[in-house]
């Protein structure tokens, strides 16, 4: 593909909707049909580049100010030793979320917020295994998925715009407010609300999801801090972003509840693929699943209502056909078979 | 944490960032920063300085930022030129020309593809990018800075900005299109 096509692509990618660029893309696109395969291979490659994989060079780079900026200095002793023990506990939460946060973080911060004057945010964050309530400073009302973050203003009451970022999966009871929008990023999708329920998917690496079951709710693409135009939905409706068009698109949900049954502490899969049943068991019973069969392509309809692990496992064994074994927090997985 | 929460002296000192805040923002913003402290001051080493001492100032200082991004990169800007005018070394921009070829000798596909993720296999080949080329993916991609300021921060043209990703871009598709095997 020549410079030009590419220059034209990143155009489009970016939302910059420069009319022209737009007209020269659809008449290069429509010549060839090879043309439209490269097409959306450019945008996987748009999409798959989104985020920087985890790297540690940082780490040892910021040891060198740790010492410096936890040194007393002009601080008491007393207040070194809140840091060092905030510091250390901050390094065993890491330790204990493990992977389920690393990716994704990057995005969470493209862009400052909107409200400039609220240079501090809370963070909160559910453990795997754990589902947490989190009550927003303006009566808003979140519950965060196991191994998902929510980060918020301290002043979101008084902000012009209620701007929240969310990593993972979340679901929201919006306090209603006309004049001041509720804004929610996570991964690249950006959803706007003034008051209304809604759950919103976005763990690193999937598809991103939208399901709304109260009000209406405005999505759109948020790429590198700019918006595309937002789609609209209502109850019982969602928007998926898929990753390798690059687009946004709406459904029709048969029972937009289920989408957060995970609150309650069900499990609830709807000819969801293998892959995906497997990762919420490890983010709801802190383990890590290691399977010898990738099981691409199948897919499990399945609910679980808070039950024990061992259950669920017999489950599975009987679906999918497979053998397991447990080794501490690791679940070794046999054989098994599609549907 | 026991009672060292309670001291009263906690309001005597409170940053604008906690540690744990402050740790964030600076992993978030270590991978492009650094290859931009690099680009300016030419020499690792000193680019690491330069990049703490911008952090320490913020942390001591208590300094609020509001637009941390901008802030950032131009504070980094700022401590590299009064370093580079200190040490009395030219800051000399980098002709276009003088940007050594791509080392695809160097590049280990094969290396790359068995760590399945696409997503690191894809840095790894970015990261064999030219080191201008790499710091304006960076910029454009994961910190979202538009062409135009990409420009005003590397001292060069618009259109050199876009060349570079393009360029970038078209690496990658290349690289991946004739492994597409491995990719898959």
């Amino acid at each position: 593909m020549d410079q030009e096509i590419w220059k034209l692509i990143l155009s489009h990618v970016s939302g910059e909707n420069n009319e022209e660029n737009e007209i020269r893309l659809k008449e290069w696109l429509v010549k060839d049909p090879v043309h439209q395969q490269q097409f959306e291979q450019a945008c996987e490659l748009w999409n798959d580049t989104a985020e920087i994989p985890e790297q540690a060079g940082w780490k040892d780079s910021f040891a060198q100010i740790k010492s410096e900026v936890i040194k007393p200095d002009s601080v008491k002793a007393t207040e070194e030793k809140r840091l060092k023990v905030v510091f250390k506990r901050w390094i065993a939460a890491a330790a204990v979320l493990g992977g389920t946060i690393l990716l994704g973080i990057f995005f969470q911060n493209r862009r400052p917020a909107v409200h400039a004057e609220a240079a501090e945010w809370i963070t909160e964050t559910s453990a795997a295994g754990q589902i947490l309530k989190v009550l927003l400073p303006d009566s808003t009302e979140v519950w965060l998925n196991s191994g998902s973050r929510i980060r918020f203003p301290k002043n979101l009451q008084t902000s012009a715009i209620r701007n929240v970022q969310l990593t993972g999966e979340g679901f929201f009871k919006v306090k209603r407010d006309v004049r001041h929008p509720f804004i929610v990023k996570s991964l690249n999708l950006q959803t706007r609300v003034l008051g209304t329920s809604f759950n919103i998917k976005a763990w690193a690496k999937k598809q991103p999801e939208v399901t709304v079951m109260t009000g209406k709710v405005a999505v759109s693409r948020d790429s590198a801090g700019t918006q595309s135009a937002a789609i609209h939905l209502l109850p019982n409706q969602k928007a998926v972003y898929s990753r390798i068009s690059g687009k946004l698109h709406k459904e029709d949900v048969e029972e937009a509840a289920d989408a957060n049954a995970w609150i309650s502490g069900k499990l609830m899969f709807n000819q969801t693929p293998v892959q995906e049943v497997f990762e919420a068991i490890e983010r709801r019973y802190q383990v890590r699943i290691q399977s010898e069969h990738d099981f691409k392509g199948c897919k499990l309809t399945a609910s679980f209502k808070n039950i024990a692990l061992a259950e669920v496992l017999q489950t599975l064994k009987i679906t999918l056909d497979i053998h397991y074994a447990i080794n501490k927090q690791t679940i070794y997985i046999k054989g098994g078979k599609c549907n | 944490m026991g009672n060292h929460s309670t001291a009263g002296s906690a309001e005597h000192h409170t940053p604008v960032y906690d540690l744990k805040t402050f740790e964030d923002l600076y992993r978030r913003m270590y991978p492009t920063l650094i290859k931009y402290a690099v680009y300016l001051v030419k020499d690792a080493e000193e680019a690491q300085l330069v990049l703490n001492d911008v952090f320490i100032s913020i942390w001591k200082n208590k300094v609020q930022i509001t637009e941390e991004k901008a802030y950032l990169f131009r504070s980094v800007k700022n401590a590299a030129l009064t370093y580079l005018k200190n040490s009395r070394m030219q800051f000399r921009i980098l002709e276009e020309e003088q940007i050594p070829l791509i080392p695809d000798q160097n590049a280990d596909p094969s290396q790359a593809y068995q760590e399945k993720d696409r997503n690191r296999a894809l840095y790894y080949l970015i990261d064999q990018l030219p080191e201008r080329r790499r710091l304006v993916f960076y910029l454009y991609r994961i910190d979202g800075f538009s062409y135009k300021e990409i420009a005003t921060l590397l001292d060069i043209s618009v259109r050199t900005v876009e060349d570079h990703l393009v360029k970038g871009f078209q690496f990658l598709q290349e690289k991946v299109t004739r492994h597409e095997e491995e990719f898959r």
